[in-house]
């Protein structure tokens, strides 16, 4: 694998954030802390950002800006987002795992959206409410008003309580954990309380290309030039090489519980040992074991999805870094080598998404997410050397 | 070649440089300054690799008493560190006919051991010398197995020899390693006794058979004899075993105690 992979972008670790939750830019690459929507988070469908294995929220894990300039299409306002399920039990299995194509579609469509204005200048509204210690359903009942208002000016309907659940959450989290609580109450009472408020610790990335003879380099550092000088100057052809024993073949790299493909799934690692994301659009992915699943077929429109990014492990190390103990369960339970994001090569958007126009002009398309593990001990049971 | 105490290693050479050369590559490592730190940076990949970086795992045997696969280099850089060392056996061409000629490329042979119970073997094929030679240290790093000693006869001291007999086989080669008293020093070819004596064997006699002069199949076969030796079933390990904790669930476990109080405190204090 010469010259850094052909174009790849590593996305290497900036600074911390001063808050975990602290908002950004829809354009800014980072790992951790909420998912910066650019449209009203209530529009969004609320069965995208639960758990595929517990039913439990997702929090964001990266959101990373990817827009696309090839040839046929020019996308600048697009972002993939990955979420897992950060439960201490539940990070292991493919289906906590999403992740999210947020893009802007054809701005043609954006004069249907102008009487939609209002509908961003909503959520200073129920800040004022954030501190009633009431019990909900005062709550509700004024919410369930504004939302029928909502829905006049053309918004759906069928949105509407869970929505005001999300938005009052995701506008008054800061003020206290008591708002988060009741928005997740709305939708699942009983649940666990614990893990409502949890976001994963969050730091900005900026990204950088490889160049081929750091990967080179990076192996050779720890040895001495002088050393390795001597070796080439010893005479190595003094063995028997004319005679008619066997001679020696050439032999892939192997070592005793790592084979050819993790080994130059490390090499890679090794070469900028800092990277969390690797980004390739329509490329290959670099994978840690030879087996991948099927990304399936896109959801809108029903073609082979190809690949796009991968996040890396060294973002758990980072993580851990800068999370407190309870957060510190979750990241070191995760076991996953790589989460490989294959995404729609069209970047298509439905066309009723267009009609309906909710959403100021963006859309949320969902896409694979494919999860290697760390080989457990079981299935790594090795006979030998020469097996 | 006169026989020599398994304490000192390579001091002869075969022209493959002597030990001075690889004694101080740590200190000559990291005299090369701002460049080399930021290379020499490890981030852990692997659950496992981020225990030993912690530093919640003190030795390599607490790795293999629970048979975690080793998947980085710097793990047993950090576990075992300066005490391993390690020697090139053999670098040889190795080629391949193509319409424009022949292709060659090198195959190195190292063997890497701290001379007390740890030693790994590494192969890796290159366009050029240096790299292959680098390439193997590390995949010998990665194959680095636990050798057990035993003793001829009384059990007096530290165990010196190979607790019984073992045959290892690679191609057509087979080595078989049968223990002797002490004094007897390693009887072997040039080639096992290198491997033996980073291994931490004092004494031991050899036979082997095949075709010997294939240096990477006799290698191999002395490798795979002493992976062999913890394999074999003596009546010392007739007593059941205690299970122990694998590092993965004690160190997760200790976390998950004492927080999950505080999480429910905080949020009836609202």
């Amino acid at each position: 694998m010469g010259g850094g992979g052909g174009g790849v972008l590593l996305g290497m670790p900036g600074p911390w954030a001063d808050d975990n939750r602290e908002p950004s830019d829809f354009y800014t690459s980072k790992i951790g802390g909420l998912p910066d929507w650019p449209f009203p988070v209530e529009n969004l469908a609320p069965n995208l950002l639960i758990c595929g294995t517990c039913g439990s929220k997702l929090c964001l894990v990266s959101q990373v800006y990817a827009p696309i300039s090839s040839g046929t299409s020019n996308i600048e306002d697009r972002t993939i987002l990955v979420f897992g399920c950060i439960i201490p039990n539940c990070g292991n299995t493919p289906l906590s795992w999403r992740a999210l194509r947020v893009q802007k579609v054809d701005s043609e469509r954006e004069s249907s959206v102008s009487a939609e204005e209002e509908v961003p200048s909503t959520p200073p509204v129920p800040v004022s409410k954030a501190n009633w210690l009431d019990d909900d359903s005062d709550e509700d009942i004024d919410l369930e008003a504004l939302s029928k208002a909502l829905s006049e000016a053309g918004t759906m309907a069928s949105h509407s309580k869970k929505k005001d659940g999300n938005q009052r959450s995701e506008s008054a989290v800061k003020n206290s954990t008591l708002v988060a609580r009741t928005g997740v109450d709305m939708e699942m009472p009983g649940k666990s309380l614990i893990h409502s408020n949890q976001v994963v610790p969050c730091f900005y990335m900026y990204t950088q290309e490889p160049s081929s003879k750091d990967i080179v380099s990076s192996v050779c550092s720890n040895y001495s030039e002088l050393f390795i000088k001597e070796k080439q100057n010893c005479d190595y052809n003094d063995d028997e090489m004319g005679d008619a024993g066997e001679q020696e073949v050439y032999e892939y790299d192997k070592a005793l519980s790592a084979d050819r493909t993790y080994l130059k799934f490390k090499k890679q690692l090794d070469a900028y040992p800092d990277q969390c994301f690797r980004h390739l659009y329509g490329g290959k992915p670099l994978l840690a074991t030879a087996e991948l699943g099927d990304p399936g077929n896109c959801k809108l429109c029903g073609g082979f999805r190809h690949f796009e990014m991968q996040l890396m492990p060294q973002l758990i190390s980072f993580l851990l870094e800068g999370a407190d103990d309870c957060q510190k369960i979750v990241l070191e339970n995760w076991n996953w080598m790589t989460l490989v994001v294959y995404t729609c090569p069209k970047s298509c958007s439905n066309k009723l998404d267009r009609g309906k126009s909710t959403n100021s002009g963006w859309i949320v398309a969902e896409e694979a997410v494919l999860v290697q593990f760390e080989k457990t001990l079981q299935e790594s049971i090795h006979t030998g050397y020469f097996s | 070649m006169a026989e020599r105490p398994p304490a000192e290693r390579g001091s002869f050479g075969r022209g493959f440089g002597g030990r001075g050369g690889r004694g101080d590559r740590g200190g000559r490592g990291r005299r090369r300054g701002g460049r080399k730190e930021e290379e020499e940076k490890w981030v852990p990949v692997t659950k496992l690799g981020r225990l030993v970086k912690d530093g919640k795992i003190s030795s390599v045997e607490q790795i293999y008493l629970h048979s975690l696969p080793i998947k980085e280099y710097q793990i047993i850089d950090t576990l075992i560190g300066p005490g391993l060392k390690d020697e090139v056996m053999k670098i040889t061409p190795v080629q391949k006919q193509t319409r424009a000629g022949q292709r060659t490329r090198f195959k190195a042979f190292v063997v890497v051991g701290d001379g007390n119970g740890h030693v790994g073997l590494g192969v890796k094929c290159a366009k050029e010398v240096a790299t292959a030679i680098r390439g193997s240290i590390i995949l010998a790093k990665l194959s680095i197995i636990p050798v057990r000693r035993g003793y001829w006869g009384n059990k007096i001291g530290k165990p010196h020899t190979v607790p019984c007999k073992v045959t290892g086989k690679c191609g057509s080669v087979t080595v078989r390693m049968v223990p002797a008293p002490r004094g007897a020093g390693i009887v072997a070819a040039r080639v096992p006794k290198k491997v033996l004596q980073f291994a931490g064997i004092e004494d031991v006699f050899t036979s082997s058979r095949g075709s010997t002069k294939t240096l990477g199949n006799f290698v191999k076969a002395t490798f795979d004899c002493l992976l062999k030796t913890y394999g074999f079933l003596t009546p010392d390990f007739w007593k059941e075993t205690r299970f122990v904790r694998s590092p993965f669930q004690e160190y997760t476990d200790l976390l998950a105690k004492p927080t999950s109080k505080v999480l429910i405190a905080e949020v009836h204090d609202e």
